[in-house]
């Protein structure tokens, strides 16, 4: 009988070890790569020295494992320009998105859009080689164009006819209908060469950018070595190894002092880790949900609207009801900023989105528009009661506990939620009739026009439709002017009648903006950090090439 | 012989043990029961606490009762376990027997069926299964009730065969009794026994199963309390030194695994012959 129950105990031992090892098993390649790090040669042993004297022009940083590209890095399968925005590194770009986001000049010299936005010519700089010593040209920029309209999977690239390179340094863009933001677009764009252009060309991508691909071991790490031939400011880092690795992993790997920066989210801000310090940079990086602003109904067998949240008044009550600083502490541990839109402290913000936290009114919005609380203390009104679901992706542990913290400041209005968690392959479709957490946030104002213009007579995202709204972004985008456009941005937001704002339609209520924390080794000086979008990734090292070691 | 305790005998003892055993996990289940809805609960204000007493489990980075949410998922593995590993039983016992008596075709079918089922791994189909269902509780239980009735069946088999050719069964024929009675009457009683360890057996592998899937993301969803969940959620933590979160779910897991076992084993001592009397 003994001998059996330690058998059995084991057993069940062994069972939770079985358990954990499968978790466990998406680690094993982290571990590994101190190692494979230090096979490398003599160029890498210098970072096990911790702050040497000897000045380092090498850094390793750590990223998440959603970061690693995962067709390459080929800007036409998402490198640089997919769902997640960063600079290219391996390729230049026409333009670049300064620290204001503003539009700056990279390959570029000079842009022009004729009067009726129909056409854009630039011309770009004269004597740019690739790194195989090929020259770029405007051939090149235009092959680059019109092979990104036709393959892309990840972009928008309709309102462009097509790219025709006029002559050596001159190309052209014939647009299929006015698209005033396009230097935001061709800020994301990595221009390859045409006569190194492939199918494997992600694996073995040659740009002219600040850095070559010197290694990429799948699943494990990326190594980039400085351009020496760069027409710009010779990068100060000569190598920036990036790994790829889970949370905890990045965490232990720091504590190991294995790397020099390393990701890092909220719910490890209150630890320490000895010789590293814990940075902390702004983002548009935001979370918020969507409240479907149309009666129930159906479309294409989907069911769409939502009868409680179509009513303006409790979308009001719920964006003025919801303390975004409690929220912040409770969930982040203060790494973040209350967010009020998609485009937090852009230019083409309106400020007139931020309201102020007031409990009262929100009840008071809530009762004057005959939600009566109910003997569970859930308002009503109509039969229909004051309750939704709230989605939430269920692998994103910070947007659960958004959504939980969200259910408990709605409880005290009387509005019952009920949090679940969902796969992405469900959650689209889900969202069209129930409130979902969401993360957006790009470095382009045509985030607002996916979210908030219809198409095919409603959003896409979540029902909701204005007809002013969706004029102002129309004229946004058709404005000779981006300087001009950005009011018009603005507008669309509110014009002081209608928008998507408080006194407007407010169909999305916006919560934080994540604040991107990183441990970074004591030394390592980050160059400055214009906001961050979306994706907790590449955005570190847009300027890797400027930072430097103390 | 050692003088036993109490001045029981084994007999005796082994039921009590059975008994302890239901006991302690009926409970486990009705508590899980009752602070459902507590441990559905989130309170930031008392987020990442150690064990204390108000708190024997510690919270988690939501602050959720650990000790409510463990016995919840506890409870909800068990009831999963319960169903679960009830139909696949049933299936088992079906096909064993339709298998040992049907005939020699049907027999081939059944037992390539089984074989077919024992040939994919176990995981892999149980994924597939949940994954097509929806996840879900519905999912897991029909994903673990789909993939482990495959060796009971074989031994319901084995054991229907041998039966067959017992010579009291054989007797019963030339007098004349029918099929059906036959069945009833002198199989039946034979089986049950076999049966019912078989299932209870079968639970500590169903909830062990539920948690794996779980854990892996194909099951219940994160904000449910299962044990899976939990377990996994707990990972993340480990880095940071917030030990609690894994440990005492884990060992309760381990615990609950043991008492159905325990009880599975003492059943087996007290319905089979062999040892039945020691």
């Amino acid at each position: 009988m003994g001998k059996r129950g330690i058998g059995v105990l084991l057993a069940g031992l062994l069972a939770v070890a079985l358990l954990s090892g499968c978790g466990g098993k998406q680690e094993a390649p982290a571990e590994e790569k101190p190692g494979v790090r230090q096979d490398e040669g003599p160029s890498d042993g210098q970072n096990e020295v911790q702050g040497g004297e000897e000045s380092k022009d090498s850094v390793i940083v750590a990223m998440g494992v959603t970061s690693e590209p995962e067709a390459g890095f080929d800007p036409a399968y998402g490198w640089g320009a997919g769902e997640h925005v960063h600079e290219p590194l391996i390729q230049s770009t026409l333009t670049v998105t300064t620290a204001d986001l503003q539009i700056g000049y990279d390959l570029a010299t000079d842009m022009e859009v004729s009067e009726d936005g129909m056409t854009w010519t630039v011309t770009i700089r004269d004597g740019v080689r690739f790194t195989d010593q090929e020259p770029l040209t405007a051939e090149d920029v235009a092959f680059t164009y019109n092979t990104v309209k036709e393959i892309s999977s990840v972009n928008d690239f309709t309102m462009l006819d097509r790219a025709e390179a006029v002559d050596e340094c001159t190309v052209v863009f014939h647009m299929t209908k006015p698209y005033s933001i396009w230097p935001y677009t061709m800020a994301i764009v990595g221009i390859v060469p045409e006569h190194a252009y492939g199918p494997d060309y992600g694996q073995n991508p040659i740009g002219s950018g600040r850095y070559m691909l010197k290694q990429w071991d799948k699943g494990q790490q990326v190594i980039l070595e400085a351009n020496p031939d760069y027409y710009g400011e010779a990068p100060k880092m000569q190598q920036v190894t990036i790994l790829f690795m889970e949370e905890d992993a990045a965490f232990a790997a720091a504590k190991a002092g294995q790397v020099d920066l390393a990701y890092t989210a909220a719910s490890y801000g209150d630890q320490t880790v000895e010789g590293y310090d814990l940075l902390s940079f702004e983002t548009v990086d935001n979370r918020g949900f969507n409240l479907p602003a149309m009666e129930p109904g159906e479309r294409d067998g989907v069911a769409v609207g939502n009868a409680f949240t179509s009513q303006v008044e409790v979308r009001r009550a719920i964006n003025i009801g919801l303390d975004r600083q409690e929220m912040l502490e409770n969930v982040l541990n203060g790494h973040g900023t209350p967010a009020y839109s998609v485009c937090d402290k852009m230019p083409w913000y309106n400020p007139d989105s931020q309201v102020e936290y007031d409990r009262e009114k929100a009840i008071e919005i809530l009762e004057e528009a005959g939600w009566k609380a109910g003997a569970d203390g859930i308002r009503e009104k109509d039969g229909v009661r004051a309750a939704f679901t709230l989605l939430y992706p269920a692998s994103d542990s910070v947007r659960q506990a958004l959504a939980a913290d969200t259910g408990n400041q709605l409880r005290e209005l009387g509005i019952e939620v009920t949090i679940e968690g969902v796969g992405w392959d469900t959650a689209y479709t889900r969202a069209q009739s129930e409130p979902l957490m969401w993360g957006w946030g790009a470095h382009t104002p045509m985030e607002l026009y996916n979210i908030y213009h219809t198409l095919d007579g409603s959003a896409e995202y979540s029902p909701y439709a204005n007809p002013w709204v969706d004029r102002y972004m129309d004229e946004a985008l058709a404005a000779s002017d981006l300087e001009k456009s950005y009011e018009l941005w603005q507008k669309a937001q509110w014009d002081g009648t209608t928008g998507i704002t408080q006194e407007g339609d407010i169909p999305w209520i916006w919560l934080v903006n994540i604040d991107h924390l990183y441990w970074s080794r004591q030394g390592l000086k980050v160059a400055e950090q214009k906001l961050h979008p979306h994706g907790h990734g590449w955005s570190i090292v847009n300027n890797v090439d400027q930072w430097s070691w103390e | 012989m050692k003088k036993s305790f109490l001045g029981w005998n084994g007999r005796k003892r082994t039921f009590v043990l059975f008994t302890l055993a239901l006991v302690l996990l009926g409970v486990v289940t009705l508590w899980g029961q009752l602070g459902a809805e507590k441990a559905l609960e989130t309170d930031f204000s008392r987020k990442d606490l150690a064990p204390c007493l108000a708190y024997p489990f510690g919270t988690d980075w939501m602050g959720r009762d650990m000790f409510l949410r463990t016995l919840t998922g506890l409870s909800m593995s068990i009831r999963i376990g319960l169903l679960a590993a009830g139909v696949s039983a049933l299936v088992a016992v079906v096909l064993g027997t339709a298998a040992a008596t049907l005939g020699r075709r049907v027999d081939s079918v059944i037992t390539w069926v089984i074989d077919l089922v024992m040939g994919i791994p176990h995981i892999l189909l149980l994924i597939l299964i949940s994954y097509a269902c929806g996840r879900g509780f519905r999912g897991v239980v029909t994903g673990v009730a789909l993939t482990h009735w495959t060796s009971l069946a074989r031994v319901m088999r084995g054991e229907v065969l041998q039966l067959k050719e017992a010579p009291y069964i054989q007797m019963a024929e030339k007098l004349g009794t029918k099929r059906l009675a036959i069945i009833r009457k002198h199989m039946l009683p034979h089986l049950f026994p076999q049966f019912l360890v078989g299932l209870i057996l079968m639970f500590p592998h169903a909830i062990l199963h539920e948690a794996s899937i779980t854990f892996l993301g194909f099951g219940l969803s994160p904000e449910q309390p299962a044990i899976g969940v939990i377990l996994s959620e707990s990972m993340k933590y480990l880095a940071m030194g917030k030990w609690w979160l894994a440990l005492f779910p884990g060992l309760l897991l381990v615990l609950t695994v043991v008492l159905f076992d325990v009880a599975g084993e003492s059943l087996r001592r007290l319905l089979d012959p062999g040892s039945a009397h020691v």
